[in-house]
C-alpha cells in the first residue's frame, strides 16, 4: 500500500503508464482484427484471433487488477478470495469440456 | 453503531473489514459474469445457425472501452487526491469519472435503441434479411417520400407499423378459463370504432347447482363484454371444481371398495381401466363450457401483433387461444429499407443436403422476386472474385497449384450487410454520402436517408413467407440474448457504481472533513469495484464486438 507521499506520487506514474499501455492493448485488438494486413492465422476469424483477442484482453486484465487494483501488493486472504473466484470460473468452463464430450451419449454407458 | 476496524487494519487478516468484503463480493461477481460467459461460449458452440460474427458497430465499443479506462485511470487519481488531502482535485477526478459513466450509458442507449428498431426476418428458405419497417400508407401516396398526411392512423391516431396481421372476424371463440382481458377490451374498442357489434352466437345454459335445472348465464345477442365473459369463467371454473371433486371421491370409492375386497394384497398395479360409475356421477355433474362464441356483425378487420397471433387463411388463434374466425388479408411485412441479405443461414441448409450454394441461393424466394436482390448478388459475386484474388497473392496456392490456401470467409460469401450495399450504390449508382452522415452511421446504422432508395430499397414479403422475425432483440436468436444478457448485466453495473461515486462526490465533503482516513477507504472500495465493472468490459468488448 502506497503511503507516503513520495510513494504516492511514484504511483501517479505507474497509474499514468498503465492506462497508456491499456490504450495501446486496446487499439491493437481492434486493429488485429479489423485490418485483413494483420490478420494472424487464416483468413477472417479463427481460433488464432480468439485466442490473440482473449490474450490482450487477459494482459490489460491484469494489469488493472495488479495495478489500479492493487492486487500486486495485497495481503494474503484477498489472494484467496479472488483467486478462488477465478479458479472457480476456470472449473465451470471446464464444464463446458465435459458437455462437448458428451458422457451421457457415449454408447459404453448403453452396455 | 460503531463500525470496527473500518481505518485500522484487523490484527489477523492485516486488512480493514470493508475492504474483505468488497473482495467477496467481487468474488462472487466473477462468478455471476463468469457464468453468463461460458453461456456464450457454449451457445456459440452449440449455436444451429450462422453465429453473427464481428456484426456489432466496432467504433462506439472502442469509444466506450477508452472512456471506461480513462474513468478507471481518474478514479485512482481521485483516491490519490483524498490520500494528499486535496479536495479540489478529488472533486475534479471523481467528477470526470461520473460524467464518463454517463458518456458511457448514452452510448449504449444509442446502441441499444438502434438494435430494437432494425427488424430481422427469416423466410421458409432460410433467407433472412434485415432492414427498417414501414408504416402503412394510404393508397397512391409517395411510398418513397411520405408526407405526414400520408399515414394510415389507428383509432388512437397512430401510425401503423408494416408488420401487423389483419384479420377480418366474422366469429370470435374465446377460451373461458384463459382469455386475455387487454385483447378483448381491444376487439371491443376496435369494434365500437368500426360500427360493429360482437354478440354471443348461442344462449349460455349451464347447470350450476348439483341437481338443478340448467339455467340462462347468457342469452344470445347479448353483446360482448369482459362482465360477461367473467361472468361465464367463475361458472366454468366453479363447475370444473365440483366435477373434478366428484370425479375424485368416485376413484377415492373405487379404491376403498377394492382394497376391501382383497384385504391383505400386495403389489398393486395402476390398471388402465379403471371403471367408475359414469351413469351415477352423470346427474351430479355441472356443466362445463369451455369456448364460448360471438358474431361480429358486420365483419371487422382486426389487427394483431405478430407475435400474438399463429394466423392462418380462414381462421387465426392467438396466443390466449382465442380463435378468430375469417379471413386473413394480406399482410406483407414491408421493409421500407432493405439494407442485408442475407444467405449464410440458406446456404447452411443445403449443405446439410447436399445441394449446392448456388442453386439453393438462386431458387431462393428472394432472388426470384426481386430485381434488386439479382443485381445486388451479382455485383456481390463479382466483387468477392476480386477479394478471393486478394487472399491468394496472401496467401498462395495449395500444392495442386489450383486450390486457394484460404477462402474468403462464409459470412464475407453469403453475406450482403449495409456496408455492402452502401458501397454498391457508392460504386455503380453515383451515391454520394458526406463525411459527417458516414461517420453518423458507425453509430447509428445506415444512413438511408443520405443514401436513398437506390441503396436501400423497399421490399414487401408476403406473410405466408415468413418463418420468423423480430427486431435485433433477445427474440432473434442467442446470439442477441447473450449480448443483451452481458451488456445489460454490465451496464446496471456501471449505473450502480456511478451511482455510489457519485454519492461520495457530493455528500463526502462532511465525512473527508471530520475523518478524512476512512472517507479515502471508502473511496478505494467504490474504486475497486469501479476497477471490476472495467475488467468485465475489456472481455465483453472483444469478445461481443470483435469476434
Amino acid at each position: 500500500m502506497a503511503d507516503s507521499i513520495e510513494a504516492i506520487q511514484k504511483a501517479k506514474k505507474t497509474y499514468l503508464m498503465v492506462f497508456g499501455a491499456l490504450l495501446i492493448g486496446t487499439v491493437v485488438t481492434v486493429l488485429v482484427a479489423t485490418v485483413p494486413a494483420l490478420d494472424i492465422g487464416g483468413h477472417g476469424f479463427d481460433i488464432w484471433d480468439a485466442i490473440l483477442g482473449l490474450l490482450i484482453a487477459a494482459t490489460k486484465s491484469t494489469l488493472v487488477a495488479a495495478i489500479f487494483m492493487h492486487l500486486n501488493h495485497e495481503k494474503k486472504l484477498i489472494y484467496w478470495v479472488f483467486f478462488g473466484a477465478i479458479f472457480f470460473f476456470f472449473a465451470m468452463g471446464a464444464l463446458f469440456a465435459l458437455a462437448e464430450s458428451s458422457p451421457i451419449l457415449d454408447t459404453f454407458f448403453y452396455k | 453503531m460503531e463500525i470496527p476496524y473500518i481505518v485500522k487494519p484487523r490484527k489477523d487478516t492485516g486488512l480493514i473489514n470493508s475492504k474483505i468484503a468488497i473482495w467477496l463480493f467481487l468474488a462472487s461477481e466473477v462468478m455471476l459474469f463468469g457464468g453468463f460467459f461460458s453461456a456464450y461460449v457454449y451457445l456459440r458452440l452449440g449455436a444451429d445457425y450462422p453465429w453473427p460474427e464481428r456484426t456489432l458497430p466496432v467504433l462506439p465499443g472502442l469509444i466506450n472501452t477508452f472512456i471506461l479506462i480513462g474513468s478507471s485511470v481518474t478514479v485512482v487519481f481521485a483516491w490519490v487526491a483524498l490520500k494528499l488531502g486535496n479536495w479540489r482535485q478529488f472533486q475534479i477526478y471523481m467528477g470526470i469519472t461520473v460524467a464518463c459513466a454517463a458518456i458511457f450509458m448514452v452510448l449504449k442507449g444509442i446502441e441499444y435503441n438502434v438494435k430494437f428498431h432494425h427488424q430481422a426476418a427469416r423466410l421458409h428458405d432460410y433467407t433472412v434479411v434485415e432492414g427498417h419497417l414501414g408504416y402503412e400508407l394510404k393508397d397512391g401516396a409517395d411510398t418513397h417520400h411520405p408526407k405526414d398526411g400520408d399515414y394510415v392512423l389507428d383509432r388512437n391516431g397512430k401510425k401503423i407499423e408494416e408488420n401487423m396481421i389483419r384479420v377480418v372476424a366474422e366469429k370470435v371463440t374465446f377460451a373461458v378459463k384463459r382469455f386475455h382481458a387487454p385483447w378483448v377490451s381491444e376487439m371491443l374498442a376496435e369494434a365500437e370504432h368500426a360500427k360493429s357489434e360482437i354478440k354471443l352466437a348461442a344462449d349460455i345454459k349451464m347447470v350450476v347447482e348439483e341437481g338443478n335445472e340448467p339455467v340462462t348465464l347468457a342469452k344470445a345477442g347479448e353483446p360482448l363484454s369482459l362482465d360477461l365473459l367473467g361472468k361465464i369463467r367463475k361458472a366454468q371454473l366453479a363447475a370444473l371444481k365440483h366435477n373434478a371433486s366428484l370425479r375424485t371421491d368416485a376413484l377415492r370409492l373405487e379404491w376403498k371398495e377394492a382394497k376391501d375386497a382383497n384385504p391383505g394384497k400386495k403389489g398393486w398395479q395402476l390398471a388402465s381401466d379403471v371403471n367408475i360409475d359414469v351413469g351415477a356421477l352423470e346427474p351430479r355433474l355441472l356443466t362445463e363450457v369451455s369456448t364460448v362464441e360471438f358474431t361480429v356483425d358486420p365483419p371487422t378487420r382486426f389487427l394483431f401483433k405478430p407475435r400474438d397471433i399463429k394466423e392462418g387463411a380462414a381462421s387465426s388463434t392467438l396466443r390466449d387461444n382465442t380463435i378468430i374466425t375469417g379471413a386473413m388479408e394480406a399482410s406483407p411485412m414491408v421493409f421500407h429499407n432493405l439494407d442485408a441479405i442475407d444467405f449464410q443461414w440458406l446456404v447452411m441448409k443445403a449443405k446439410e443436403k447436399g445441394i449446392s450454394p448456388e442453386t439453393a441461393i438462386a431458387n431462393s424466394w428472394l432472388m426470384k422476386n426481386s430485381e434488386f436482390v439479382r443485381e445486388a448478388w451479382a455485383w456481390h459475386l463479382v466483387r468477392n472474385e476480386k477479394k478471393q484474388e486478394v487472399l491468394n497473392k496472401r496467401y498462395g496456392f495449395k500444392e495442386d497449384g489450383k486450390t486457394p490456401k484460404q477462402t474468403l470467409t462464409h459470412k464475407e460469401l453469403y453475406r450482403l450487410g449495409w456496408k455492402d450495399l452502401g458501397e454498391m450504390g457508392v460504386e455503380t449508382k453515383g451515391v454520394k454520402i458526406g463525411g459527417v452522415a458516414k461517420i453518423k452511421e458507425e453509430f447509428m446504422g445506415p444512413n438511408y436517408k443520405a443514401r436513398g432508395e437506390k441503396t436501400f430499397p423497399h421490399l414487401s414479403v408476403p406473410r405466408e413467407q415468413i418463418r420468423h422475425a423480430a427486431k435485433f432483440s433477445p427474440a432473434w436468436n442467442t446470439y442477441y440474448a447473450i449480448y443483451f444478457t452481458i451488456t445489460g448485466l454490465h451496464g446496471l453495473h456501471v449505473i450502480g457504481g456511478a451511482l455510489v461515486l457519485l454519492y461520495y462526490l457530493v455528500f463526502g465533503r462532511k465525512m473527508f472533513l471530520s475523518n478524512p482516513e476512512w472517507f479515502a477507504n471508502r473511496v478505494e472500495v467504490g474504486g475497486l469495484f469501479w476497477h471490476f465493472v472495467d475488467l468485465v468490459w475489456i472481455f465483453a468488448f472483444p469478445i461481443f464486438y470483435l469476434m
